[in-house]
């Protein structure tokens, strides 16, 4: 890694970049975009920056086209071309306009080596995750089997509602809202699409009738609610059991709407009214089948979901662990984004070390998402200033307890280790609840996936030592960042994406917690902040 | 030796711990407190002293709420198994979550620490149909019906606590039961549970204890003997 010394009109940024990532990539993740109009190849020429000082690699032919000798010699570069070969500072005096929509960083994502070759119009597709906080869209050439680009971006529908619950109350309580939220998601993803082709190809209306796929996947509310139905039916328990209607009534409409006039419009339909169709995706990323018996798979978000492959049946469930992992409900909770505090360790003087997404310094923090927010209750419980019970040894008072005494927004509350507490008991409970269901144990666990932008920053030692995940010997753990996504583009690149899906619901048996017996039990004896009961 | 004893408890309770409450509670059986003793003088002032913490105390939180009630649940089920005679109850209630509503843990917060302070508790279940919380109060000829609710849709909808207010009247067993709620929706607006027509209403599980039992006499001040 070497340090990007970055000089913005908003003012200084110090950015963790990998040694060879071009100084755009680099920037793409971050709020601070440089201007594009193509793939990086260097033929737009809109990524002007300026380059001070540091070791970075010798202009392009690209560059010389693009900037004219006396530009060249005040140190103008193109972002595209200009990689890191170590530490090295630069000024970006004209970013893009800010957008909600950022690049997914690469590491993310699982590389796939797939290509549809006998495809001969419409070679693109879209593969969209649409989570109830977050949107990710990954665009394809299908054909070469190539990933043009991604974005994550907010879900609008967030302003209707954090949680699932209340938007679907939202829509029964107001007339029209149902098919307003419907358009808010379903535009989102469309610009989402358009950013891309904007910044990363340089044409947007022509490459959008080249489109021939679009699969999207989500929990199955998030689905119902992109189709403008189901929101009532959801809300009523008999109705979770049973596979729910999300399909688009004229599928027409959207690609029309897209202006994707070639697109056909895949929605993977739901497991379960509290099942989605993107935990399907996950399985398929993971391989969850493929492997030993006593596998796990835990996509911890919003909604958290599990399952368990036991050799023959897919146990599955879901549980709304609440959202303290995506950083919502708390205090300073955000998503994993730049400045987010990720990582908490204790230091030698008592004090706290604050790691942050993109690596810039601890007094950079804008918040924690959720792996730092686990870090932090871990490391606090080990200093002894948080007891089992969640409770701080000396209150800190309503504003809560700063890590890092200069900046407020680096404070836990109570509150925050409260709703912690929750979302990691109510995880646990699940996991017993399915160990249950297929007669397994802990000691049979071989694989455990840890999915989601929480898994990717998440220290495992911590999170053993609060009770979130299990400590087990005879098992490996992996982590996916962002299965979901992943999991929806190898369906893209597959011939039969549909079957790829139905294939994996037919193995399923899904568990609603609240129809299991001791279920409340399990859930209140693991609150406690403390290594998890292994006691099936 | 009992102050003692009910100190290491409340000091167990107000850290949650379980395992050290119950080995407070062993020790002091194996020293010749009897179980009529142990509820008494250290579970029930254990959970007043709870009850009084939780209203003021504005770092206390919803997981400790669960894990105290817990706590006084099963210490006090443990040791009614071992009383000499039936202990006096204070009264009976019929406690259940709303239809269309699954939510169990709100309900069994209240139900432990009324448990805990000799309340003959009923729980029926959860997607609680209103004509079944009727009948159940009758059947067991409870004081109080007790209704969960965590959604605005099923605290204010039709088959919530609005219809068991309907049934009673129709009925004319208005005299006989007092309808509580508690729930998420009663927190955001505290004059909800007014137009969903109930008596009462709590903020959280463990003081819905006292504002319960204060029903319960209000219909009925004489002692009952257990069923």
């Amino acid at each position: 890694m070497a340090t990007l010394h970055l000089h913005a009109p908003d003012g200084e940024h110090f950015l963790d970049v990998p040694i060879g990532q071009s100084v755009r990539d680099a920037l793409d993740s971050t709020e601070l975009r440089v201007r594009a109009a193509c793939g990086g190849s260097g033929s737009c020429g809109a990524c002007l920056i300026r380059y001070v000082s540091g070791a970075v690699t010798p202009l392009t032919v690209a560059e010389y086209m693009k900037i004219n000798a006396a530009e060249r010699a005040e140190g103008l570069r193109l972002a595209c071309q200009m990689r890191l070969n170590g530490d090295a500072e630069v000024r970006l005096d004209h970013p893009a306009p800010p957008s909600e929509w950022k690049s997914i960083p690469l590491d993310d994502l699982l590389p796939v080596s797939r290509s549809l070759p006998e495809l001969e119009h419409h070679i693109y597709g879209v593969a969209v995750d649409l989570g109830t906080t977050h949107i990710r869209v990954a665009l394809w050439d299908r054909k070469h089997g190539k990933r043009i680009a991604t974005r994550r971006g907010p879900n609008p529908q967030g302003i209707f509602g954090a949680d699932v619950l209340n938007r679907l109350d939202s829509v029964r309580s107001h007339p029209g809202r149902g098919a307003e939220m419907a358009k808010l998601a379903r535009s989102a993803i469309v610009q989402a699409v358009r950013d891309i082709l904007a910044r990363d190809v340089g044409e947007v209306t022509p490459m959008l009738a080249e489109i021939g796929q679009a699969i999207i996947v989500g929990n199955t509310a998030m689905l119902a609610l992109l189709s403008g139905r189901g929101g009532n039916e959801l809300l009523d328990p008999e109705a979770w059991q049973r596979q729910i209607e999300c399909q688009p009534d004229d599928p027409a409409h959207w690609s029309s709407e897209w202006f994707m006039p070639h697109a056909e419009i895949l929605l993977p339909q739901p497991v379960a009214g509290f099942v989605g169709s993107d935990l399907v995706a996950d399985l398929i990323a993971t391989g969850l089948i493929d492997g030993p018996p006593g596998s796990l798979l835990l996509d911890v978000g919003t909604n958290t979901e599990i399952a368990l492959w036991d050799g023959e049946t897919l146990h599955l469930t879901s549980v709304p662990g609440g959202p303290a992992f995506e950083g919502v409900g708390i205090r300073h909770g955000m998503a994993a984004e730049p400045r987010a505090i990720c990582r908490v360790s204790a230091t030698d003087d008592n004090g706290f070390e604050l790691g942050l997404i993109g690596g810039e310094p601890a007094a950079a923090a804008r918040g924690i998402c959720g792996s730092g927010l686990a870090d932090a209750v871990a490391v606090l419980l080990q200093a002894g200033m948080l007891r089992p019970s969640g409770r701080f040894a000396a209150p800190p008072g309503p504003d809560g307890f700063r890590l890092d005494p200069a900046n407020p927004r680096s404070a836990i509350t109570a509150g925050d280790v409260d709703a912690f507490q929750r979302a990691k008991a109510a995880t646990a409970a699940a996991l017993v609840a399915l160990l249950r269901s297929a007669g397994m144990d802990w000691d049979q666990v071989r694989r455990l996936c840890v999915c989601g932008a929480f898994g990717r920053h998440l220290n495992l030692r911590h999170a053993q030592a609060v009770g979130l995940l299990p400590a087990l010997d005879s098992c490996t753990v992996e982590l996916y960042a962002d299965a979901t996504l992943s999991g929806c583009e190898q369906a893209l690149l597959n011939p039969d994406a549909r079957a790829m899906f139905s294939s994996l619901t037919a193995k399923t048996k899904t568990i609603n917690l609240s129809l299991v017996d001791g279920y409340d039990d399990t859930y209140i004896n693991q609150l406690r902040l403390r290594p998890l009961i292994q006691k099936v | 030796m009992l102050d003692t004893i009910l100190q290491a408890y409340k000091d167990a309770v107000y850290d949650t711990d379980k395992e050290a409450a119950f080995e407070v509670v062993d020790a002091a059986l194996d020293q010749g407190v009897s179980p009529e003793d142990i509820v008494f003088k250290v579970v029930i002032p254990a959970v007043e002293t709870m009850m009084a913490e939780i209203t003021k105390d504005p770092d206390t939180n919803l997981a400790q709420h669960f894990m105290t009630a817990q706590i006084a649940a099963e210490v006090t089920e443990k040791m009614l198994a071992k009383f000499q005679h039936p202990p006096a109850i204070v009264g009976r209630i019929v406690i259940g979550t709303a239809a269309g509503d699954l939510h169990s843990l709100g309900k069994r917060i209240v139900s432990g620490c009324l448990k805990a302070l000799m309340v003959e508790v009923f729980d029926i279940g959860v997607n609680v149909r209103p004509e079944r919380f009727v009948e159940a109060a009758l059947e067991h000829d409870a004081q109080v019906i007790a209704i969960s609710a965590m959604m605005v849709h099923t605290a204010t909808g039709e088959d919530g606590c609005r219809k068991v207010r309907e049934l009673l009247r129709e009925q004319g067993l208005e005299h006989r039961f007092r309808l509580v709620v508690g729930g998420a929706p009663y927190r955001f607006d505290n004059e909800l549970y007014k137009s969903v027509g109930a008596d009462a209403w709590a903020p959280d599980g463990v003081s819905a204890g006292k504002i319960i039992i204060d029903q319960i006499l209000a219909v009925k001040p004489l002692e009952v003997k257990p069923s």
